[in-house]
């Protein structure tokens, strides 16, 4: 039954997923933390940071949080839901876009969709930097990573490496 | 994201990879040394490596893959790999793609699991974690520049913050409105 509401889920958030995983965490940390209590806030952020951690797309964070659910299966099912609907779409829409190369909507639906994107990539940063009441000591670690990625060339393992200093030297 | 070198786009030349066994092994180098994002490693491999495609088709390629819902690269492996093999080749790009991070983020969390209760392990993840928070908020700042100037973006960016992050409506309802919201918006140009 698990194994079919996250396979479920998952497939509906595959539709949702404009501009990377960022736009639908922190609807994952409403469904799997507050509606359905399968995990902790705490531990959604630290299968967050795990999957971080590891190399390939970022999608596979969902699989971390199917694993905690259901073991090997539920990984497998939490990835595929999150990717398959998204593939579907893709193979489809591959063919047409071709078609529309010079039609203005593919203009209209590009700049549509900026400040969303936007607006729910901010909304995931505070999510996961938030998994209780605002800490400003998390706050802190965020906004010097960004501002690392932002001002400097470091690549993004060094200033993760540097949070994880932060981490242990601040909590 | 690492900025994509512009002395490649002199490369005109590209071969697509000749069998699934090729087109699998590509994917696999992409997802294993995709440590820090996946669209550098597979500029390196597909461009510049291979000579899969030509620095255009690149760009092509990902610019459809990013308008689109679902993971970027796992976009471009499907549309590859249809467009190089057929429905055997979209399998065979996806799943090369995602064999081994997949392996390694399991290993990982089985680490991570053994060691949960210890203070300063936790201390650490949570470092990661909050410092992940950070790379989102970097990418929302760069990817904000561009339209922080126009109202009608700032009223989406808050609108779709405020709803999702601070009210916690679901995200079936906040996406649909907003995407009305914004096609109405692009369309009268205030976006």
């Amino acid at each position: 039954m698990t194994l079919i509401e996250l396979g479920l889920y998952f497939a509906l958030l595959s539709l949702l997923t404009f501009g990377g995983l960022s736009s639908v965490i922190p609807d994952m940390q409403r469904y799997v933390v507050d509606v359905k209590g399968w995990t902790t806030a705490a531990d959604f952020m630290h299968l967050f940071a795990v999957a971080q951690a590891a190399p390939g797309p970022n999608v596979l964070f969902a699989s971390l949080i199917g694993y905690r659910v259901a073991g090997i299966a539920g990984s497998l099912v939490a990835l595929l839901g999150l990717c398959v609907p998204a593939a579907a779409l893709t193979w489809v829409v591959s063919s047409l876009w071709e078609r529309f190369r010079d039609s203005p909507w593919r203009g209209v639906i590009r700049r549509a969709l900026a400040p969303l994107v936007v607006g729910l990539t901010f909304a995931a940063a505070y999510t996961i930097a938030t998994p209780h009441t605002p800490d400003w000591r998390l706050w802190l670690i965020a906004l010097a990573t960004a501002a690392g990625t932002l001002r400097t060339r470091v690549s993004p393992l060094w200033l993760l490496a540097g949070g994880a200093v932060l981490g242990a030297l601040l909590l | 994201m690492t900025a994509v070198s512009q002395t490649d786009s002199t490369r005109r030349v590209s071969t697509p990879p000749h069998t699934l066994g090729e087109l699998f092994l590509g994917f696999l180098s992409i997802g294993a040394r995709s440590f820090g994002g996946v669209l550098p490693s597979a500029h390196y491999v597909m461009v510049e490596q291979r000579r899969w495609l030509t620095q255009e088709d690149f760009m092509e390629t990902i610019g459809l893959c990013q308008v689109l819902p679902g993971p970027n690269i796992g976009n471009a492996a499907i549309l590859l790999g249809k467009r190089w093999h057929g429905l055997r080749g979209a399998i065979v790009a996806f799943l090369g793609l995602f064999a081994l991070p997949y392996l390694w983020v399991l290993a990982l969390a089985l680490l991570y699991t053994r060691s949960a209760g210890s203070p300063l392990v936790s201390a650490v993840v949570t470092g990661v974690g909050a410092s992940g928070a950070g790379l989102f908020t970097a990418t929302a700042v760069k990817l904000g520049r561009p339209i922080v100037r126009k109202p009608a973006a700032v009223a989406l960016i808050a609108g779709c913050f405020v709803a999702v992050a601070i009210g916690r409506v679901p995200l079936l309802v906040v996406m649909p409105l907003a995407v009305i919201v914004g096609v109405y918006c692009a369309r009268t140009r205030m976006l």
